[in-house]
């Protein structure tokens, strides 16, 4: 994907928010933009999703893209697991896999029991999950999130942190504004800006070079409850797992490239631990 | 597509937004029958067609302003901001069409017309559909994204609608006029002001696709 010369201002008379953004990005990369109130992160954002078409030069080889806004309204009249249903199909998930998905995620950012309560009731912490849920669950090529930590609890951000995660292992670019210091040490590219134009300095790790695919290693692991088991098939990157339950030992053959995403995974669950790695 | 009508199509039914231009429609019909008496069915099809002006105009401006900006935001990053709103623009289009359907099929049931129903009612449709591609390019031309001022929006819609019925190019008036002149005559209401409404309304739901996603919330 390519910005070029992108710039952006609300009629023709009003001043440019942003000017002249002309810059690569790359894919398996986390890009923070940073930058005061008001320098124009939230619209360079939205430019780079979509959401916005630029009044100035123009964007190229967007992969498709999930967008969390900053404020995720409750204005909407479905409740959480239809709008869900809704914003699946409009991503291009048709039937089961659609359903399977929205479920996933209500349960992984811990929403299910209110995914049958109205919109228009849920606290702005769950009005916050949903966003976070209708952006990821086609897992898609380009992530970007608007200041999505705020108001989630403690869980649901470690949630989000592991799907930037997957996002990035898949070969997936994500693109971000938070106020704390969040995934600081993951960044690989910052995009400060000021005065309506954009510097970009490296971040904290180098671009990812994504690693050679077809190849797998396998994992044993201990103290996979069996009910988590569909879950763990459909994380990136696993190819097959298999049980044995008199050992209680669960031997997963996973792509090398997404051998760090999924233990890093597997390490956040309880009770769930390494024994054995092999190429 | 198809998603992102379904969508529409909650976002409408789910919100309520139907009721007002429903309730609105279904008095001035009811007005309408009231006014004049006994009156022949092609004045209560003309009638019923004119008034789908303002009902679609109506039900436009409640769907493309249901949305909260986010929440467009996040639609339009899926399917690309014009696809967006054209599918508000169809669904609400889609919607008036219903109303005016249910509106000449009341008129046929009320005029107590016996014989020859088919000829009057097909040119009353005719007439409907012409009205409500007006009234649907009138809601696209006067609601955001193209005017975003909700007093703005209203006095143009207001003026817009008179405009429709009674200036003398606007489609809508020659559907009209030309349906009361040819009294169960078996003459199709207009090809020229069908065209002049296809082509009306496919200027004014450019210019709002095509405005969406350059302006801001």
């Amino acid at each position: 994907m390519r910005l070029e010369a992108v710039g952006k201002r609300y009629g023709l008379r009003q001043p440019w928010i942003v000017r002249g953004v002309t810059t690569d990005v790359a894919a398996g990369t986390l890009i923070r933009l940073e930058g005061r109130n008001g320098s124009g992160k939230s619209t360079l954002l939205r430019i780079a999703a979509g959401a916005l078409l630029p009044s100035a030069g123009r964007v190229t080889g967007r992969p498709h893209a999930g967008y969390v806004p900053e404020r995720f309204p409750t204005g909407l009249a479905f409740s959480a697991r239809e709008y869900l249903q809704h914003l699946s199909r409009i991503h291009g998930l048709t039937g089961p896999a659609g359903l399977a998905a929205v479920d996933e995620w209500l349960e992984r950012l811990g929403a299910t029991e209110y995914a049958a309560a109205p919109l228009r009731t849920l606290s702005k912490g769950m009005c916050q999950k949903v966003a976070i849920a209708q952006a990821v669950l086609s897992r898609p090529g380009l992530l970007v999130l608007d200041e999505a930590w705020t108001g989630l609890d403690q869980a649901a951000r470690g949630e989000l942190d592991a799907a930037v995660r997957e996002r990035i292992a898949d070969g997936g670019t994500v693109m971000y504004v938070d106020h704390d210091a969040r995934l600081a040490a993951e960044v690989a590219e910052r995009w400060q800006l000021a005065d309506g134009e954009v510097t970009v300095r490296p971040g904290a790790v180098a671009p990812a070079v994504p690693p050679p695919a077809g190849r797998t290693v396998t994992v044993e692991v201990a103290g996979v409850e069996p009910g988590s088991l569909p879950r763990l098939e459909r994380l990136p990157g696993v190819v097959s797992a298999a049980a044995d339950p008199p050992s209680g030992i669960l031997t997963l053959t996973v792509e090398r490239r997404h051998c760090d995403a999924v233990l890093r995974e597997l390490l956040r669950w309880d009770g769930v631990h390494v024994q054995a790695l092999r190429p | 597509m198809i998603a992102l009508l379904r969508y529409q199509n909650g976002v409408l039914f789910r919100s309520h937004r139907w009721i007002l231009p429903l309730i609105g429609y279904a008095l001035l019909l009811a007005v309408g029958g009231a006014g004049s008496g006994a009156q022949s069915l092609v004045n209560g099809l003309d009638w019923s067609a004119a008034i789908l002006v303002p009902a679609v105009a109506v039900l436009t401006r409640s769907l493309v302003t249901a949305e909260p900006g986010a929440a467009r935001a996040c639609v339009a990053v899926a399917s690309g901001p014009a696809k967006a709103q054209l599918a508000t623009l169809v669904m609400a289009f889609t919607a008036g069409a219903v109303l005016g359907l249910a509106g000449a099929g009341y008129e046929a049931l009320t005029s107590g017309h016996q014989a020859g129903l088919l000829v009057p009612l097909l040119t009353g449709l005719g007439t409907a559909l012409i009205c409500a591609l007006v009234g649907s390019a009138v809601g696209a031309l006067f609601n955001p994204p193209v005017i975003r001022h909700p007093a703005a929006a209203l006095l143009c819609t207001i003026a817009a609608v008179v405009l429709a019925w009674v200036a003398r190019i606007s489609p809508a008036n020659a559907a009209l006029r030309g349906g009361s002149a040819s009294q169960y005559s078996a003459a199709w209401p207009a090809g020229l002001p069908l065209a002049a409404a296809l082509v009306l309304v496919a200027a004014a739901w450019t210019a709002s696709c095509w405005l969406a996603g350059r302006r801001g919330e």
